[in-house]
C-alpha cells in the first residue's frame, strides 16, 4: 500500500491534478469561513456590478480627510472627463455650427471648454446629426459642466423639521481619505451576477454543490456499473446477455439525450441537486459495466478463481475476494472519470434549463444558465460566466490528470 | 433475441430522436437568419390581385438597404394568413391589435390612438359624435379614403366588417359584441354605431364603443362578400381562410413572406397621399422583418445595424451607447427610456383557501417583496419605482395618475422590503410558526406556496425569484416555478386551477377605455369562472362593491365624481390585495439604430409622435418623417 502510494505520488501528472483538486477543496472549505453567509444573498440591487473594490461613499464623506496636493490630479480629472475622442467630437460640432477653430491646439483643454460653452446649444439640431449623436453631445456637455464646479462640493443634510438643506461639510478637490479608514469597504473580486450576488462567493458555493453532484453521480454510476459488470462477466449466460443487451442499448442511444429526456420528465419541483445527480448516475453506468465485464471475463478462468470455486466458496465471496482486488485500481480510475463527467453533465443540463431547480443552492450550471438568459455573453460581462467555465475546466482537468497519472502507475503497458 | 433487440433499439433510437427535437425546440441556439433561397422565394411570392412590379427578392441584398426599414421583436415564426377578418394569422407586421393602438401598415382603423395624449386622430374617419345619452355615435368617414382596388371606403364596409365579426366571433366580435349593438350605414360616408343597452336602458359601456373606433381594422365589403361566398358563410372556414386576395387600404401591402422573413412593400397608389390625410407617402419603400430565433438574436442584429427598429426588452440598454458607442437610442435618453403603460403583476389565486382567507398573508408577501431590487434587476431600471409612482390601478402616465386621489390612499400604500412590518402583520393575524420549524402555519398546516411565470422570460423569472426570497424572510415558503409557456397558458386561464398560488401576468396597457378596462381586469367578477380566460381577473377575486363601482364609472361624465369612484377602487385594491404589481413596463419597447435611418420620434423633438414602434396607432406618423442618415 505504502509502495503504491509512493508510486502514485511520483507521477507528476497525478501530483499536478491532485494539487489543483486539493486547492479547489481547500477553497470550498476555507472561503466560506472568511466570507460567511448565504452564497445566494443579493447584495447588489442592480445587475452585473464590475469586479473591484467598492468604498461606501456615505462613509467616505464622513471620514476625516487628509489634504494631498497631487500635481496631476486636475489634469487627470480633465483627461477623464474630456478624452481625445470627445475633443474630436467637439471639433465636429464646431464645424457643423460654423465655429472658427483655427489656433485651437488638441492639448488645449481649457480652450476647448471655453469654445464649447460658448457654442453648444442643447436644442440645436445640426444637419446630419442623428438622435444618438445629439444624445452623446448632451451627455458630454453634462460631464464637462461638472468640471466647472468650484474648489469644493457642499455636503448638506435636510433639516428634520423644516426640510431645509443645512450645510454640514464640504469636499475639496484636494481631500483624500485612506481606504483603510472608511468603515464600509467591500471587495468583490468577481463582481456581482444578474441578481446582484457576489460571484466569487456563489462560485465557491456552486463548486461545492457541483462536486457533490459529481460525487453522488460517480458513486451511483460506479456502484451500478461495477455490480452489473461483475455479475455479467462472472455469471455469464442469460444474465450476461440481458445486461449486455441493456448496455448495448445505451451505446446506441447517446446518453446525454436520455439524460435530457429523463430530466425533462421530472417535474421541476422535484428536481433537486440530489435527484439530478442520481439521474446522471443512472444514465452513465453502462460503460463502466462493459469494461468491468471484459476484465472479469479475463479473470474468471484464472487458477485461483477456479480453486476458490472448487473449494465451494459462495459467489459473493469469490467476486469480492478473488476478482475485485484485481480490478480495484481500474474501478478507482473509472470512478474519477465518472465524477468528472457527472459535473460536466450537470453543467450541460442546467445550461439547457433542465438542471436542478433550486433557489437555495447554487450550482455551476445554474450560474451559466442565468448568465446566458441575461445575455452576459453578448453584453461583455465576462465575470458572470468565465470564472464558472474556468472552474468547470479546472475540476475536470484535475480529475482527468489524476486519472492519467493513476493509469501510468497501474497499467503495466504504460509503466516506464 | 438478437432480432428483438435490434428492432427495440431501432424503435428506441427513433423515439429518442423525436424526443430530442421536442425537448430542444424551445432552447436551441439562435441560428442567424439566413437569406431565403431563390426558389423558395419565388414559390412563396404573394399571389396578390395586384402583383408587385418587381420580382420577389432573391435574398437580403436585393432589398436596397436605404429603402428598407428593418424591424425586430414583432414577428415570431412564419405568417399564417393575410385574412384580416380571420383568426390566428400570426402576421404581426400586417395584422396586430396592440393595446397601444392598432398596427395600420396594411389595414386601417377608423381612428388612430395616440397613447401619449389619449387622443383619437382621424384615419379612415374624420370625426365622431355621441348623442346626449351615449347610446348612438355618428361617424363620418374621410372623403379621400380608398381601397387598394381604387374603390372608395364607405360606411357599408364598416357595417360589413361588423357583420362578419358577429358571424364568426373573431377578434373584433369577441371584444365588442357585449358593448356594440349595431353598426348601420346611414349614407355613403356616414354611419351610426349603437351602444348595447343594459336592463335599465343605459349603454353598457360607451368607453368600449370608443375602443372600437381605434381597435377595429376595417375590411372591404366586396371582399368580405367574396370570402363569405367562397366559404358558404361557415364561420370556421371564414376564420381560417388564407385571405391571399385580400383588399387593403393602408400604405403597405404584402410583398414576400416565408420562414425567414416577412416583407411589406409600399403601395404607391395609397389614398393617404391626399392632402386631407398625410399629404405624402411614407418614406421607406420596404418594411422587412427577419424572423429571429430569440431575443438574443434580435438584439445582436440591432447592434449590428441590421435592424432599425427593435421591439424587444434589452437589459441595461444604456450600455449600447455608453459602452459600445453604437448609434442606438430610445424615446427618452434617460431611464426609464420608454413609456411605461402597464404593470406586470403577481396575481393571488383565490381558489387556494389559505390565500383566499388571509388578506394579511396577501398583504404581507406584497409588503416584504423588494420592489427596488425587481426594478433595478429585472427591469434594469427601465421602470419608474413605486416611490416615484405609488402603486394603484393606474399606469404611470400623467393622464391616468390624475384620475385618483393620491392623498386619500396614502395610508394604504406599502414601500416594499418591509420585513418587520410584514412579520408583524402575520403575527397579528395569527399566522404563526407553532411548531418551530421556521415556517408559519395556517390551521396547523405549513403555508407552502409557489410563484409561477413562464420559463425563459428572464425578467419575470428574476421578479418571481425575488418574491420567493421575500417569502423566506417572513416564514412563508414560496417556491419559484417556471413551467414552459405552452403549459402555463393553459393553466392560468383555467378558472378552477389550484396549481399556481402566485403567478405573473400583465393587464392591458393603453386604449381609450383605460384605465377603466384595467381596473375591470384587476377587480371585476365578470371574468370569474370564465373558461379559457384571457380577459381579466385571473385570480378569481370577487368583490361586490368593486363590481358596482366598475359598472358606474363608464356612465359617469362628471370628472370629480369619476376621480372619487376611481379612488374608491384603488382603496379596495390596496386593502384587499387581490394581486400586487411588481414593476411598470412599456407595452412596446422602442429602440432604434440610426445607422441608416434617422429622425425617429423622441420625447423632446416637439413632434408628439408616440413611441409606438413607428407602426401602431398614431405612431405610424414616424414613417412619414424618417430621413436617411447623411
Amino acid at each position: 500500500m505504502k509502495h503504491t502510494l509512493r508510486n502514485i505520488f511520483h507521477s507528476s501528472k497525478f501530483v499536478v491534478g491532485f494539487a489543483i483538486f486539493m486547492f479547489l477543496l481547500v477553497m470550498i472549505i476555507v472561503y466560506p469561513l472568511i466570507n460567511p453567509g448565504s452564497p445566494l444573498e443579493q447584495i447588489g440591487v442592480g445587475t452585473f456590478a464590475r469586479p473591484g473594490t467598492y468604498v461606501s461613499l456615505y462613509d467616505a464623506v464622513k471620514t476625516t480627510p487628509e489634504t494631498l496636493r497631487i500635481q496631476d490630479a486636475d489634469e487627470k480629472r480633465m483627461a477623464n472627463a474630456l478624452t481625445t475622442e470627445d475633443k474630436v467630437a467637439m471639433l465636429e460640432w464646431f464645424s457643423a455650427v460654423g465655429v472658427d477653430v483655427s489656433g485651437l491646439e488638441m492639448d488645449d483643454s481649457e480652450g476647448f471648454l471655453e469654445l464649447w460653452f460658448a457654442n453648444y446649444d442643447e436644442s440645436a439640431k445640426p444637419k446630419g446629426f442623428t438622435m444618438a449623436k445629439r444624445n452623446y453631445y448632451k451627455r458630454l456637455n453634462r460631464t464637462v459642466l461638472d468640471l466647472q464646479t468650484g474648489e469644493a462640493l457642499v455636503v448638506a443634510d435636510p433639516d428634520n423639521e423644516t426640510g431645509e438643506l443645512v450645510k454640514i461639510g464640504e469636499i475639496k478637490k484636494t481631500d483624500y481619505v485612506n481606504v483603510g479608514q472608511v468603515t464600509n469597504v467591500k471587495t468583490l473580486p468577481l463582481g456581482t451576477d444578474n441578481f446582484g450576488r457576489d460571484v466569487l462567493k456563489e462560485l465557491v458555493g456552486a463548486t461545492k454543490t457541483s462536486l457533490g453532484v459529481g460525487l453522488v453521480a460517480g458513486i451511483v454510476a460506479t456502484a451500478l456499473g461495477l455490480t452489473m459488470g461483475l455479475l455479467s462477466g462472472y455469471i455469464g449466460g442469460i444474465v450476461d446477455d440481458l445486461i449486455m443487451f441493456v448496455t448495448n442499448l445505451f451505446t446506441v442511444i447517446p446518453g446525454f439525450i436520455l439524460l435530457i429526456l429523463i430530466s425533462y420528465s421530472i417535474s421541476p419541483d422535484l428536481r433537486g441537486p440530489t435527484t439530478v445527480a442520481a439521474v446522471i448516475g443512472f444514465t452513465s453506468w453502462p460503460w463502466t459495466a462493459r469494461s468491468v465485464r471484459s476484465q472479469v471475463i479475463s479473470l474468471r478462468n484464472r487458477d485461483h478463481v477456479n480453486l476458490s470455486k472448487l473449494s465451494g466458496h459462495s459467489l459473493l465471496r469469490i467476486v469480492v475476494t478473488d476478482i475485485l482486488p484485481y480490478i480495484a485500481s481500474y474501478v478507482v480510475m473509472a470512478f474519477i472519470l465518472q465524477v468528472s463527467s457527472g459535473i460536466l453533465s450537470e453543467a450541460q443540463l442546467s445550461l439547457l434549463g433542465l438542471g436542478p431547480k433550486t433557489t437555495v443552492t447554487p450550482t455551476l450550471g445554474l450560474m451559466m444558465n442565468w448568465a446566458m438568459s441575461y445575455s452576459a455573453h453578448i453584453n461583455g460581462t465576462w465575470w458572470a460566466y468565465l470564472p464558472v467555465i474556468l472552474t468547470i475546466t479546472l475540476i475536470s482537468f484535475s480529475l482527468n490528470l489524476m486519472n492519467t497519472g493513476l493509469d501510468q502507475v497501474f497499467n503495466p503497458t504504460l509503466r516506464d | 433475441m438478437k432480432k428483438m433487440s435490434k428492432i427495440l433499439a431501432l424503435l428506441l433510437t427513433l423515439a429518442m430522436v423525436c424526443g430530442m427535437f421536442a425537448a430542444c425546440g424551445g432552447s436551441s441556439a439562435p441560428a442567424a437568419t439566413e437569406a431565403p433561397k431563390a426558389t423558395e422565394a419565388q414559390a412563396a411570392a404573394p399571389a396578390a390581385t395586384e402583383a408587385p412590379a418587381e420580382p420577389a427578392p432573391a435574398d437580403d441584398n436585393t432589398l436596397p438597404r436605404n429603402e428598407t426599414l428593418y424591424f425586430a421583436g414583432q414577428q415570431w415564426g412564419p405568417v399564417n394568413s393575410w385574412n384580416i377578418v380571420g383568426t390566428n394569422q400570426n402576421n404581426s407586421m400586417a395584422i396586430a391589435g396592440n393595446a397601444g393602438g392598432y398596427r395600420s401598415l396594411m389595414f386601417e382603423t377608423l381612428f388612430m390612438f395616440d397613447f401619449m395624449s389619449g387622443e383619437k386622430k382621424g384615419l379612415l374617419a374624420d370625426s365622431y359624435e355621441w348623442n346626449d345619452d351615449l347610446t348612438e355615435m355618428t361617424v363620418t368617414l374621410k372623403d379621400a379614403a380608398k381601397w387598394s382596388d381604387g374603390t372608395p371606403v364607405t360606411a357599408a364596409d364598416v357595417a360589413a366588417t361588423w357583420e362578419v365579426a358577429l358571424l364568426t366571433n373573431n377578434g373584433t366580435g369577441g371584444s365588442y359584441k357585449a358593448y356594440v349593438d349595431t353598426v348601420e350605414a346611414t349614407g355613403d360616408k356616414t354611419l351610426v354605431i349603437k351602444s348595447k343597452l343594459n336592463d335599465a336602458g343605459k349603454p353598457v359601456n360607451p368607453l368600449k364603443v370608443e375602443d372600437f373606433l381605434t381597435g377595429t381594422p376595417i375590411a372591404q365589403a366586396a371582399w368580405i362578400k367574396t370570402l363569405r361566398e367562397r366559404c358558404n358563410d361557415d364561420p370556421t372556414a371564414i376564420l381560417n381562410d388564407k385571405g391571399e386576395d385580400v383588399v387593403w387600404s393602408g400604405p403597405y401591402t404584402k410583398y414576400f413572406a416565408d420562414e425567414q422573413k416577412v416583407v411589406l412593400v409600399r403601395d404607391d397608389n395609397y389614398w393617404g397621399q391626399d392632402a386631407s390625410m398625410w399629404g405624402k407617402l411614407p418614406v421607406p419603400k420596404y418594411i422587412a422583418h427577419n424572423i429571429y430565433a430569440d431575443n438574443a438574436a434580435g438584439e445582436l442584429a440591432l447592434k449590428a445595424g441590421e435592424v432599425d427598429v427593435c421591439q424587444q426588452f434589452i437589459g441595461n440598454i444604456q450600455n449600447l451607447w455608453l459602452e459600445d458607442d453604437l448609434p442606438i437610442s430610445t424615446f427618452y435618453d434617460e431611464a426609464p427610456y420608454g413609456v411605461c403603460l402597464t404593470m406586470p403583476t403577481a396575481w393571488y389565486n383565490m381558489n387556494i383557501p389559505v390565500v383566499k382567507d388571509n388578506v394579511a398573508l396577501r398583504k404581507a408577501i406584497a409588503m416584504a417583496t423588494d420592489y427596488e431590487a425587481i426594478i433595478a434587476n429585472a427591469m434594469t431600471n427601465q421602470s419608474p419605482t413605486f416611490a416615484e409612482v405609488p402603486r394603484s390601478l393606474m399606469n404611470p402616465t400623467a393622464g391616468e395618475q390624475a384620475l385618483y386621489d393620491h392623498e386619500a390612499v396614502k395610508d394604504l400604500q406599502w414601500a416594499g422590503n418591509d420585513i418587520e412590518g410584514a412579520n408583524k402583520l402575520l403575527d397579528e393575524a395569527g399566522l404563526l410558526d407553532t411548531d418551530g420549524d421556521g415556517w408559519r402555519e395556517y390551521n396547523g398546516e405549513k403555508i407552502s406556496l409557489n410563484a409561477v411565470c413562464p420559463n425563459g422570460w428572464s425578467d419575470w423569472q428574476a421578479a418571481m425569484q425575488i418574491v420567493a426570497a421575500a417569502g423566506d424572510k417572513i416564514g412563508i415558503s414560496i417556491e419559484p416555478e417556471y413551467p414552459e409557456w405552452d403549459i402555463m397558458q393553459t393553466r392560468f386561464t383555467d378558472p378552477s386551477q389550484t396549481d399556481y398560488a402566485i403567478f405573473m401576468w400583465s393587464p392591458d396597457a393603453a386604449s381609450p377605455s383605460m384605465p377603466w378596462g384595467r381596473c375591470n381586469q384587476f377587480l371585476s367578477s365578470e371574468f370569474v369562472g370564465l373558461q379559457n380566460n384571457w380577459s381579466g381577473n385571473w385570480g378569481q377575486y370577487v368583490n361586490e362593491e368593486a363590481d358596482k363601482i366598475l359598472k358606474e364609472i363608464p356612465l359617469t361624465t362628471d370628472e370629480a365624481k369619476k376621480v372619487e369612484l376611481y379612488t374608491e377602487l384603488v382603496k379596495i385594491y390596496l386593502t384587499d390585495v387581490p394581486s400586487f404589481s411588481l414593476m411598470y413596463r412599456p407595452n412596446l419597447f422602442h429602440a432604434v439604430n440610426e445607422s441608416v435611418w434617422t429622425n425617429f420620434p423622441s420625447a423632446d423633438d416637439g413632434r408628439n409622435i408616440p413611441p409606438a414602434d413607428c407602426t401602431d396607432g398614431y405612431g405610424i406618423r414616424a414613417l412619414y418623417e424618417l430621413e436617411l442618415v447623411g
